[in-house]
């Protein structure tokens, strides 16, 4: 049977990264184009007005928002924000992490039981503690775009980069028991070697699974900070009125973010971000169901009953 | 004793976490940490603990009210919230995968995990969404999308929320446990005794699954509290957390008292979990 959720992963993935790439060559206006609201006078019968937000049409695929900017437009830029951060962020995490977790489980004692200090700690989650770390410079930044979004990048690492090292620190432990790692030690390789052909070539596999689940893992992140409107990129916030809240990026968390309120009416402004969001979570799920699979199928159990 | 110092650990972290929005700043383009604010805010904190100033918070321009007089209350509606979503999951998850566990359809454990990778405020956002077009569409109001006052909270669709993202997390890792479990050598001497297949799951299959609900009650917990943020901001519950995110005004003391009350809520819960889980060992696993 082929594994067609690993195609299917893989295709749809290259899709979305030649859309990170090229979306904004294949935007079809530019990213300050707002459609004018105005009348029309045809005769006395026929007059009214027109104004933002427009509903999908052949000129505007996906609508407009409130301001009239083009919805399509507006996610094709943003795309390359949202991607390469999931990914970068995740990629690091698992570098950073894993390297860790091999270096430290191959010298640490085994099983020690994990202190309850980390459990406490899941009263308050780690959106948060981004959250108040971010709350004072990312609304009406001082900072550019890309400070900004190196910055965010860099505080989602350290909070998410812990439990990828727990993960790898108990699979090395268990590793280390195996007899060939005895064997190699008695040999005389060195830390480093065993790490690298030993240890690493084992865990590549669950390090590839784990890769693919932590970038969905960092786009929840993204996401969640969305919602309480500190957005990737930096926030404008508009007040004299009621507060506006826009993101400068226009990543798709960011737009999830600021059309939030939009559910009673025009509904399209939110809809289409949203599904945006979830066709990209879609791929990466699908992506690591395929390896997953791809690798279960090698070693399994059968059960009794 | 080891309870004792993580609370401590746990304790200072808040003091800090809590500080850092006022003493983060951006100055001529570069970050700047002050350390001499975190410590002055600390201090003043545990200077107001004596003369009571650290219990009250500022609403509006000039309303100095007390703590104990409001948050009780915000807490007890977190709590409730909470502790109906926590016992529905583990019930439900239970219950699931003992099912769930052996079965050969890999589509739909692809739509199981789908539904655990969606993040939580899509949940809400979509819940919300089809609530609205259902009714537009058949005039049939379903649920509440949201709460207007404090004295009708929407309930049916925080409680879906709040219940389902846990529920599917622990789907997934105890049909995982049941499917070892059932691997195990016991159970082909049960089968080979020509034990029943029903007293098999509840005398030998559910009493070996339950050590490891027991291990992931804080996995759960931490999830089931991060999803309690977005629940109560999206569908405007005033809980124990809308003081985070409420108003203008930054207040350390609120939030400080804030973070302390998330901590209690979440030894309340689970100590009532593990309550739980041992009226289940009774059950299913007493000799």
């Amino acid at each position: 049977m082929t594994n067609w959720r690993l195609w299917f992963g893989m295709i749809s993935t290259g899709l979305i990264l030649l859309i990170a790439i090229f979306g904004t060559a294949l935007a079809p206006y530019e990213k300050d184009f707002m459609e004018p609201s105005g009348y029309y006078y045809n005769s006395d019968d026929d007059f009214g007005f027109y104004s933002s937000p427009y509903p999908p049409s052949k000129e505007h695929l996906l609508g407009t928002d409130e301001w009239g900017y083009d919805i399509l437009t507006l996610l094709l830029y943003g795309a390359k924000y949202t991607i390469f951060v999931g990914i970068g962020v995740s990629l690091l995490r698992i570098i950073i992490g894993g390297s860790l977790g091999m270096w430290f489980g191959l010298s640490g004692q085994v099983e020690k039981k994990s202190s309850s200090i980390f459990s406490l700690l899941g009263s308050i989650p780690a959106f948060l503690i981004v959250y108040f770390l971010l709350i004072g410079i990312t609304i009406n930044s001082a900072l550019s775009t890309m400070e900004l979004v190196i910055l965010q990048s860099f505080l989602m690492i350290l909070v998410g980069f812990p439990g990828v090292y727990s993960a790898v620190y108990s699979k090395t432990g268990e590793l280390k028991k195996e007899l060939y790692i005895t064997a190699t030690k008695a040999l005389g390789a060195g830390k480093f070697r065993i790490m690298w052909k030993h240890i690493l070539p084992h865990l590549k596999g669950t390090l590839l699974v784990m890769f693919v689940k932590e970038i969905i893992l960092v786009l929840t992140l993204i996401g969640q900070l969305g919602i309480f409107n500190l957005f990737l990129g930096g926030t404008i916030l508009r007040l004299g009125g009621p507060p506006v809240y826009i993101s400068i990026s226009r990543d798709w968390a960011g737009l999830i973010g600021q059309w939030r309120s939009f559910v009673y009416d025009y509904q399209w402004i939110l809809y289409f971000p949203l599904l945006a969001f979830i066709i990209l979570l879609f791929s990466f799920y699908m992506l690591s169901r395929g390896i997953e699979l791809k690798q279960k199928s090698t070693l399994q159990k059968y059960p009794h009953i | 004793m080891r309870i004792t110092i993580s609370l401590v650990g746990v304790v200072i972290f808040i003091f800090f976490l809590a500080a850092i929005p006022f003493s983060l700043t951006i100055s001529n383009g570069d970050l700047a940490l002050s350390i001499q604010s975190i410590y002055d805010l600390i201090q003043q904190y545990i200077g107001g603990l004596f003369n009571g100033e650290s219990f009250t918070y500022q609403e509006g321009k000039d309303r100095i009210l007390n703590i104990f007089t409001d948050l009780p209350s915000y807490f007890f509606t977190s709590f409730t919230y909470l502790l109906i979503a926590g016992f529905l999951s583990v019930c439900i998850g239970m219950l699931v995968s003992a099912w769930h566990s052996k079965s050969k359809k890999e589509w739909l454990k692809d739509i199981i995990g789908f539904f655990g990778t969606i993040p939580d405020f899509i949940f809400v956002l979509f819940l919300q969404l089809s609530v609205v077009f259902v009714y537009q569409t058949t005039g049939l109001k379903i649920a509440k999308i949201a709460s207007r006052s404090t004295d009708e909270n929407a309930l049916l669709l925080p409680l879906i929320t709040l219940t389902i993202v846990p529920t599917i997390y622990l789907i997934r890792t105890l049909s995982e446990k049941t499917y070892d479990v059932l691997t195990e050598d016991y159970i082909l001497t049960a089968k080979a005794k020509g034990l029943r297949k029903g007293y098999v799951f509840i005398h030998h299959v559910v009493r070996n699954v339950l050590p490891f609900l027991k291990a992931d009650i804080h996995k759960v917990l931490a999830i089931m509290m991060s999803n309690l943020f977005i629940v109560e901001y999206l569908f405007n519950i005033r809980g124990i957390t809308a003081n985070l995110f409420d108003g203008t005004l930054y207040q350390y003391n609120l939030v400080v008292n804030t973070l302390f009350s998330l901590l209690l809520l979440y030894l309340l819960l689970y100590w009532c979990i593990r309550l739980l889980i041992f009226i289940l060992e009774r059950v299913f696993a007493h000799d």
